[in-house]
């Protein structure tokens, strides 16, 4: 994975965003390298970058712009989807714990 | 790593994967460095082999790496692990596109069929399965009623809509 690439995962995975004077020390590179970095993945437009104050010292959050997805997806209310680690040999039409989860996602969607 | 483990879809997803004592690992796993599986049994308090259990299944998605050393008076390699947990949301990306192409054969089979319940047993059968047995429950003999799917496939055909924007195919 290219050093840019490694630096989008770690914003992705933080909603919150992170500071830029952390991400270099998470990515274990030095601030310059951290900076052009940054800079690419914001010529590409996948990171924002809100300027913050920390301590007095002007720092920047970074922001994914394209969220992640939404892992709430594979859950029916309280539910995750059977499949996820299941070592049956898979038959869709005729699982029954995945029409149990059927059952679940139409009574959570209905309670939305 | 705190953000992502509050996150109850991803909690979900973990547990199944790893139980309670792999939760508890990656909650008590130290936030700097590399450690064996020895020491991080000691450090957790967790027992050894649920360590290495939970750091091969990590491992197998990605989601923890180790670095192997040699001891060149022993010859002994020791792994030293850390983890990957911020590739969660690729992880859950590639799972979910295996899950999207099931409900999606689901979902097919659930426009294409017409079901028959068994309000007795619960069994549901397809049109022709109703057919072939009489419209007789196959366990209890008694007679099957006409079943409404329209709820179950509106809410599937919804979640079907949901991933593919999610996964950035619609």
């Amino acid at each position: 994975m290219s050093e840019p690439e490694e630096a989008f995962k770690v914003i992705q995975s933080r909603s919150e965003g992170v500071l830029q004077s952390e991400l270099w020390k998470i990515l274990d590179v030095d601030s310059r390298k951290c900076s052009r970095i940054v800079k690419k993945l914001l010529d590409s437009g996948l990171i924002e970058r809100i300027e913050f104050r920390k301590n007095g010292i002007k720092t920047f959050i970074l922001k994914a712009k394209r969220r992640p997805v939404d892992p709430g997806l594979i859950m029916a209310g309280d539910e995750l989807i059977p499949c996820i680690g299941c070592e049956l040999e898979c038959s869709v039409r005729e699982c029954h714990r995945l029409m149990d989860w059927m059952y679940e996602l139409a009574i959570s969607e209905s309670e939305e | 790593m705190d953000d992502v483990l509050t996150n109850p879809a991803i909690r979900a997803y973990l547990f199944r994967l790893i139980g309670e004592d792999g939760i508890s690992l990656l909650e008590k796993f130290p936030r700097e460095g590399e450690y064996s599986d020895e020491e991080l049994a000691a450090q957790t308090g967790i027992n050894l082999n649920s360590v290495r259990h939970t750091l091969y299944t990590l491992y197998e998605k990605r989601l923890a790496e180790y670095r192997r050393i040699k001891n060149n008076e022993t010859g002994w390699l020791t792994y030293l692990w850390h983890l990957r947990i911020e590739e969660i949301y690729d992880i859950i990306s590639e799972e979910m596109e295996g899950i999207l192409e099931k409900l999606e054969a689901r979902e097919r089979f659930e426009e294409e069929n017409d079901f028959y319940i068994c309000k007795t047993c619960g069994i549901l059968s397809t049109f022709n399965q109703a057919v072939d047995d009489n419209f007789e429950c196959p366990s209890c003999g008694l007679q099957m009623g006409h079943f409404d799917n329209e709820i179950l496939l509106r809410a599937l055909k919804k979640r079907i809509r949901a991933m593919k924007e999610t996964l950035g195919h619609a």
